[in-house]
C-alpha cells in the first residue's frame, strides 16, 4: 500500500473541526494579565509627551510601558537585515520619540482583564507634533523628509542586477516597447487568526513564549539580543496557528513588548491578542513595487531578448526583514521565459506606512506580475495572440539555468497552457468574445503563468548584505519508537494550516509500511523538543522538500537501527527482514516465515529492558534526530549569481472577465487553474492550497487594497472597508494539474502553497484584454470596481507605452 | 475592541423600557440587535453609561398582514426573520432588501427598528420603507404616535424621536394589483454596507405609471427621494426616455459622499445603473414576471 499520492483525512481536522484546536488566545494561566497597545493616530509625528498617570491609577491596571521605557529596557534595538545605512535604523517595538506610521504602538497598558487594559489605554494621554507624511517610495527617495535620522536617508537599499549583453540586445532588437510606469499594489493575506502571544518572563530568568510566530528559528535570533537573554533561555512554543502566509514571521516585535511587560509585572504571564483593525493597520502589509522606465527588446518573431527597468520597493516604516525582498524576486528573474539579458536597477525606500512583511508569493509575485504584464503589453502591441506570445517565449528545456544562475528543476508550461485552455473551453470563449466585441461589450480572456520557487538558499541574503551570516537551508525532524512502541514524530516547521501532521504521517507510513493513523505527529513547535535549527519555520513553499526530506532521512536512520535490533532479536540476517503490520501491530518480520517482532517489544527492550541487549547494540536508541540540508553553495555576491532556490512549482491560470461599461464592475465569468508541484504527496491538501492561493490572488486583484490618504491615514482598516474575498465573490474554479517530478528532491515533490500570485497576473491580463478595444493599457495590479471605473473614464490611449519598430 | 464600562439592564416590557430610559436620561441607549450600537461602542465612538436591552420584550417582533391589506412588522423583527416571512414571499423587494443586508450573523441579530433608529443612510430598510410610504408607530413617556418614515430622520445619525421614545411597529399597505417593487444594492462584499442602493415601487395601469416611489440609500446624508423624478413617471408610460429623465432627476438629487467605497462620480454612476435596473425589474414584476434581483457583489 503506497501512501504517497493519496488523500487520507487530515489528522489536524480531528481537533480543528470539533472546536478542539488550541490557539494562543485559548490559553489560560494562573495570574494571566492582558496587554493593550495605545497606537498613534498619526502617520508621522514627534511624540512630545506620554502621560500614563491616569491609566496607572485605574484599579486593575498593573503597569504601563512607554516607548522611552522600552528603549531603556532593551539592551539593543532590533537587528535590521539590510546593510548600512539601513542597518543604523533604531528599531524598537514601540515608537521612541517619533512615530513613523499610523498604528505604531506608543504605549502599553497591562491589566487584570482585556477590558480594563483597554480602559487604561483610553486614559493614556499622548501629545503629538504632526509632521508631513511621505506616502510613496518615489517621494521618499527624494529624501526631503527623512524618516529615520539614524539612517540619514529614506533609501534603504539599492543594487543593479545585470546579466548578459543588454545594450547589444537592444541595438539588435526588431522592436522596443517602453512602459513608463507600472505599479503593484499593497495588500495582505489577512490570516483568520490575528497575531497573539503569551509571554512569561520568569523571575529565575527563563522566558516562555506561547505564540503564533511562523518562523521561530529566525525570530529567536532577533529576540535574544534585543531582550538580553540567550537563545536557550527562551522557550518558544506554538500549537495551532490560524494562517500566517508569511505575515506572522514579523510578530516578534509584539512578542518583545509582551515579554518586557511580563518582566515589569513581576513575572506574571501577559497575553496580547491583536484585534482585526490593529492587524490591518499595523501588523504588516505585503510589499508594494513600482516599475519605472521599463524597456523590452524583441526580435522579429516577438521573442523577448532583453529587459531593462528600474524597480522600487516601498517597505513602509521599518525595513526589518524586508530588504530580503530586494533579492528574493531574482529567484524568478526571467519568470517562465527564456530571456537572457537583463538590467534591473532595484531600490527600496521607507515610507510612513505600515511596515512591509513577507506575504504569500513574497517578492517573486511582484516580479512575475511585471514579467506577465510585459508579455501581454508586448503581445497586444505587436498583435500576437497572448497564448501564442507565451508559447514563443516559454522555457522548454529542463533543468534550465537562468541568467543569474538559478536552476529551474523541471516543468512543462505549454502542457499546462493546453490543459487550462481545455478546462476553460478556450475556443468557445474566443467565439463568445468576438460576439461580445461586435456588440460593444467588454469581454477579456487572460492567461497568467507563474512560478512558486521553494526552498530558499539563504545565501542570497548576502547579495543584499554581504555581512549576513546566513546561507543554505535546513530543517529537522525527530522520530522515535517510544517505550510503548508508538511512532512519534516531531517537526521543526511550526505549521500554520499546511497539514504537516498529515503529510508527515503519510511519508512515515510509506517508509515503515504502516498506516498514517499509527503515526503520532506532534502538533505545533516547541524549542524544548530540540527539533529545530535557525531555518526552522513554515515559509517560502518548502515543507514538501525540506520538512519531508528531514522526515524521510530520519525514517531511513530509524529503519537501520530497527533492522539491527530486529536481526538480533529474531536471530535473522538484516537482509531477510521486512517492515509491515502483523497481528500484533507494526512489526519487522523475517520474509517468508511467521517470525516477527513488534514495535512495542523493540521500544520496551531499548527503554526498559536493555540488559538483554548485546554490547554492539549499545548505540541503538530508536530516537533519531535528522537534519536535511539541500545541496547549496554560497552565491557569488559580486555578480549576484547562484542557485537561489531548489524547486520551481508552476501555476497557469486563465480567467474570462466581463467589464460593465456603466460603472466598471469586473465580473469573472470563468476561471481555470492548473498546478504543477511535481510529485503530489496528498492531492486534497495540494488542491486546498491551490484554491486558497487562488482566492487570495483574486481577492487581491479585484477587492483588497491598503489605501492611504495623503496624510498617511489608512482608509481600509476594517474588513468592511478592506473587503477580503469571501465565497460570495469567488468564481467557480476549474482545477487541474500536471506533475513534472523534481530531480532535486528525494520524492520528486516541489515546495508549493504560495501560488506565485497567479490570479493577479491572470486578472490583469483579462482586464487588459477586455479594455484593449478601448485603447487602455493596464499598468496597475488592482482592479477593484472603482479603479476599473477610473480606467474606463481615463480612456488614456497612450498609458505611457511607446512602441519603437526598427 | 472593548467598549467603555457600562451598566446593562434588561427590559421585560415596553413600559418598563420606556420608564427606565426616561429615568436614566441622556446616558442611556436602547439596545436591540446591537449590530450598530455595539460596534460604535467597541470603537469608543459612543460611550453610554447604560444600555437598556429591549430585544426580549415580548410581542414586538411579530410580522403579519392584517385587515385592509396592511403589513405590520414589529420593530424587533430581525432582518433574517423578515427575509423568510410570508411578507417577503409576497413582496420580492422585501426579500431583496432583507437578504442582502450584511452577512448571516448580522442578519440574525440586527432588527428593522434598530436600522431605523440608527438613522444611518447606508441602512437598507429605511430606503425600502420610503418606497412603501411606511408609517412608524412610536411609544414614549408621552404616549403613542405615528410618524411617516420620511419624517423620522432629521440628519445623519439623528432621528426626531423624543428621549425614551421607541419605534414599536412599522406599517405599510400591500400595493394594489399591477404593482411591482424592486430593491437593488451594490456592495463590495457581505460584511460591507452597500456602496449605493435604490428602491422603486411602481403601479402600472395600461402601461401608464399610476403610482411611483423611488428612494436611494448610501447616496447622501439621509435617504434621497425626488418628487421631480417621480413626477416624470407619474401618469406617463415607462418609456426609455422617461426612465432616463427620472433617473437623471433622482441622481441629481443625490449627494453621495466620496470615501473608500468610491468617488462622487463613481457613486453617481452606480446609482444611475441601480435606479434603471430597479425600475426595469419593478416594471416587469408589475406584469407578474418572476425575477430574482437584489444585491450584487464585486
Ligand atoms: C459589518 C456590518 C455590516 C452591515 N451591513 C449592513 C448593510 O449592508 N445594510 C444594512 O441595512 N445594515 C447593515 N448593518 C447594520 C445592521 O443592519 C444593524 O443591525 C442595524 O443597522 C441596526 O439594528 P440593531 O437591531 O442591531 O440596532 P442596535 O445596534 O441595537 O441599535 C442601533 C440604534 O438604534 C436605536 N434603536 C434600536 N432599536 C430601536 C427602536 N425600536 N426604536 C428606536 N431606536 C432604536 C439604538 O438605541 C441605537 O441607537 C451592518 C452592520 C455591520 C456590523
Amino acid at each position: 500500500m503506497s501512501w504517497i499520492g493519496k488523500s487520507p483525512n487530515r489528522k489536524e481536522d480531528v481537533r480543528l473541526i470539533r472546536g478542539q484546536g488550541y490557539f494562543v488566545d485559548d490559553k489560560q494561566d494562573y495570574g494571566l494579565l492582558h496587554l493593550h497597545l495605545v497606537r498613534s493616530p498619526y502617520a508621522h509625528a514627534h511624540i512630545i509627551n506620554v502621560d500614563v498617570a491616569a491609566a496607572e491609577a485605574l484599579p486593575g491596571v498593573i503597569c504601563t510601558l512607554t516607548g522611552a521605557e522600552v528603549k531603556e529596557l532593551m539592551p539593543e534595538s532590533f537587528m535590521e537585515l539590510g546593510p548600512e545605512p539601513a542597518a543604523n535604523i533604531q528599531d524598537y517595538p514601540m515608537a521612541v520619540g517619533k512615530v513613523i506610521f499610523q498604528g505604531e504602538p506608543v504605549a502599553a497598558v497591562v491589566a487584570e482583564t482585556p477590558a480594563l487594559a483597554a480602559d487604561g489605554g483610553a486614559l493614556v494621554d499622548v501629545d503629538y507634533d504632526m509632521l508631513d507624511a511621505v506616502i510613496t517610495a518615489e517621494q521618499a527617495m527624494e529624501d526631503e523628509e527623512v524618516l529615520h535620522e539614524s539612517a540619514g536617508t529614506n533609501k534603504t537599499w539599492q543594487g543593479v542586477y545585470e546579466y548578459g549583453e543588454v545594450d547589444a540586445a537592444f541595438d539588435e532588437a526588431a522592436t522596443v516597447v517602453k512602459i513608463d510606469r507600472m505599479h503593484f499594489h499593497r495588500f495582505a493575506s489577512t490570516p483568520v487568526e490575528n497575531n497573539a502571544v503569551v509571554a512569561e518572563w520568569k523571575r529565575h530568568g527563563e522566558l516562555d513564549f506561547f505564540c503564533n510566530n511562523s518562523f521561530v528559528g529566525f525570530a529567536q535570533q532577533l529576540l535574544a539580543p534585543a531582550l538580553g537573554v540567550s537563545v536557550d533561555q527562551m522557550h518558544i512554543k506554538t500549537h495551532d496557528i490560524g494562517g500566517s502566509f508569511g505575515n506572522k514571521i514579523s510578530n516578534y516585535t509584539q512578542m518583545a513588548i509582551a515579554a518586557l511587560a511580563s518582566r515589569k509585572a513581576g513575572g506574571r504571564p501577559v497575553k496580547w491578542a491583536e484585534t482585526r483593525t490593529e492587524h490591518l493597520l499595523s501588523s504588516g502589509h505585503g510589499n508594494e513595487r513600482t516599475f519605472l522606465d521599463t524597456e523590452v527588446a524583441l526580435d522579429k518573431n516577438g521573442v523577448i531578448t532583453a529587459v531593462r527597468s528600474r524597480h522600487i520597493d516601498d517597505c513602509g516604516a521599518y525595513p526589518r526583514y524586508e530588504p530580503l525582498g530586494c533579492v528574493i524576486w531574482s529567484q524568478v528573474l526571467p519568470a517562465t521565459y527564456g530571456v537572457r539579458n537583463f538590467r534591473i536597477d532595484f531600490s527600496q525606500a521607507v515610507t510612513n506606512k505600515c511596515p512591509a512583511v513577507p506575504n504569500r508569493g513574497y517578492s517573486r509575485m511582484q516580479h512575475l506580475w511585471f514579467m506577465e504584464r510585459i508579455i501581454d503589453i508586448c503581445a497586444h502591441k505587436l498583435d500576437i495572440p497572448a497564448d501564442e506570445m507565451r508559447l514563443r517565449n516559454y522555457i522548454t528545456e529542463f533543468p534550465y539555468t537562468t541568467p543569474n544562475g538559478c536552476v529551474y528543476d523541471s516543468g512543462n508550461y505549454p502542457a499546462m497552457l493546453e490543459k487550462a485552455k481545455e478546462l476553460i473551453g478556450w475556443d468557445d470563449w474566443k467565439k463568445k468574445q468576438a460576439d461580445a466585441r461586435a456588440e460593444g461589450r467588454l469581454l477579456g480572456i487572460g492567461i497568467g503563468t507563474t512560478l512558486d520557487s521553494g526552498t530558499n538558499n539563504f545565501g542570497q541574503a548576502r547579495i543584499m548584505n554581504p555581512h549576513l551570516p546566513f546561507s543554505g537551508n535546513s530543517e529537522v525532524a525527530t522520530i522515535r519508537i517510544d517505550l510503548q512502541g508508538s511512532v512519534i514524530v516531531t517537526l521543526g516547521s511550526g505549521p500554520s494550516g499546511q497539514s504537516h501532521e498529515t503529510t508527515t504521517a503519510q511519508v512515515v507510513a510509506e517508509e515503515l509500511g504502516i498506516n498514517p493513523d499509527l503515526v503520532r505527529v506532534r502538533s505545533g513547535f516547541d524549542t524544548g523538543w530540540n527539533t529545530f535549527v535557525g531555518h526552522s519555520g513554515s515559509y517560502a513553499s518548502q515543507f514538501a522538500v525540506t520538512g519531508l526530506s528531514a522526515v524521510h532521512g530520519a525514517c531511513e536512520k530509524l529503519k537501520a537501527e530497527m533492522r539491527r535490533l530486529a536481526a538480533f532479536i529474531l536471530e535473522a540476517s538484516e537482509e531477510d527482514l521486512e517492515f509491515g503490520i502483523g497481528e500484533e501491530g507494526p512489526q519487522l518480520s523475517v520474509k517468508g516465515t511467521d517470525q516477527a517482532v513488534n514495535y512495542w517489544y523493540m521500544g520496551n527492550l531499548v527503554n526498559n529492558d536493555n540488559a538483554v541487549l548485546a554490547g554492539e547494540l549499545g548505540d541503538v536508541t530508536l530516537n533519531i534526530r535528522h537534519v536535511y540540508r539541500p545541496p547549496f553553495t554560497v552565491p557569488d555576491v559580486e555578480r549576484k549569481y547562484g542557485n537561489l532556490t531548489l524547486t520551481y512549482a508552476a501555476q497557469l491560470h486563465i480567467a474570462v472577465i466581463e467589464i460593465d461599461r456603466d460603472f466598471g464592475h469586473p465580473r469573472i465569468l470563468a476561471y481555470a487553474a492548473v498546478d504543477d508541484c511535481g510529485t503530489v504527496i496528498n492531492p486534497k491538501i495540494v488542491g486546498g492550497q491551490v484554491h486558497g492561493a487562488t482566492a487570495h490572488g483574486i481577492g487581491a486583484a479585484i477587492m483588497e487594497t491598503f489605501q492611504y490618504d495623503e496624510t498617511g491615514n489608512l482608509l481600509t482598516s476594517s474588513f468592511s472597508d478592506y473587503c477580503p474575498i469571501t465565497s460570495m465573490n469567488m468564481p467557480d474554479v476549474q482545477y487541474g494539474s500536471i506533475q513534472t517530478p523534481s530531480p532535486f528532491s528525494y520524492s520528486g515533490a516541489k515546495g508549493m502553497g504560495e501560488g506565485g500570485g497567479a490570479p493577479l497576473h491572470t486578472v490583469s491580463a483579462a482586464v487588459q484584454d477586455a479594455l484593449i478595444t478601448e485603447g487602455i493599457i493596464v499598468t496597475d495590479s488592482h482592479h477593484s470596481v472603482t479603479s476599473v471605473f477610473e480606467l474606463l473614464r481615463s480612456k488614456d490611449e497612450s498609458s505611457g507605452v511607446q512602441v519603437d519598430k526598427r | 475592541m472593548y467598549p467603555a464600562p457600562f451598566h446593562y439592564h434588561r427590559a421585560e416590557s415596553l413600559e418598563g423600557a420606556i420608564s427606565l430610559l426616561a429615568e436614566l436620561g441622556d446616558s442611556a441607549r436602547a439596545l436591540a440587535g446591537g449590530q450598530t450600537l455595539l460596534v460604535w461602542m467597541k470603537l469608543r465612538f459612543d460611550e453610554p453609561q447604560h444600555l437598556v436591552d429591549v430585544s426580549r420584550i415580548p410581542g414586538l417582533s411579530e410580522i403579519r398582514q392584517q385587515a385592509g391589506d396592511e403589513v405590520c412588522i414589529g420593530a424587533l423583527a430581525t432582518h433574517a426573520e423578515i427575509a423568510r416571512s410570508a411578507i417577503a414571499e409576497a413582496l420580492p423587494n422585501v426579500l431583496d432588501c432583507g437578504s442582502g443586508i450584511a452577512d448571516a450573523q448580522i442578519r440574525s441579530r440586527g432588527t428593522i427598528g434598530g436600522a431605523l433608529g440608527s438613522a444611518d443612510p447606508s441602512c437598507d430598510w429605511p430606503t425600502l420603507l420610503h418606497t412603501f410610504d411606511a408609517v412608524l408607530t412610536c411609544t414614549g413617556p408621552e404616549g403613542t404616535r405615528t410618524i411617516p418614515v420620511s419624517e423620522l430622520v432629521e440628519d445623519i445619525y439623528t432621528t426626531i424621536l423624543k428621549p425614551a421614545e421607541l419605534i414599536t411597529e412599522i406599517r405599510f399597505k400591500i400595493p394594489p394589483e399591477n404593482s411591482g417593487g424592486a430593491y437593488c444594492g451594490f456592495k463590495r462584499c457581505a460584511p460591507a454596507y452597500p456602496t449605493a442602493s435604490a428602491g422603486v415601487q411602481l403601479t402600472l395601469e395600461d402601461d401608464i405609471c399610476s403610482a411611483i416611489r423611488i428612494a436611494l440609500g448610501s447616496a447622501g446624508l439621509t435617504t434621497i427621494t425626488s418628487q421631480e423624478a417621480e413626477a416624470v413617471l407619474q401618469g406617463n408610460p415607462l418609456t426609455e426616455a422617461n426612465i432616463d429623465k427620472a433617473t437623471e432627476a433622482i441622481v441629481a438629487a443625490a449627494d453621495p459622499v466620496p470615501d473608500q467605497r468610491g468617488s462622487e462620480d463613481f457613486k453617481r454612476a452606480v446609482l444611475r445603473t441601480l435606479v434603471k435596473r430597479a425600475i426595469d425589474i419593478a416594471g416587469r414584476r408589475c406584469h407578474g414576471e418572476i425575477i430574482k434581483g437584489h444585491h450584487e457583489y464585486v
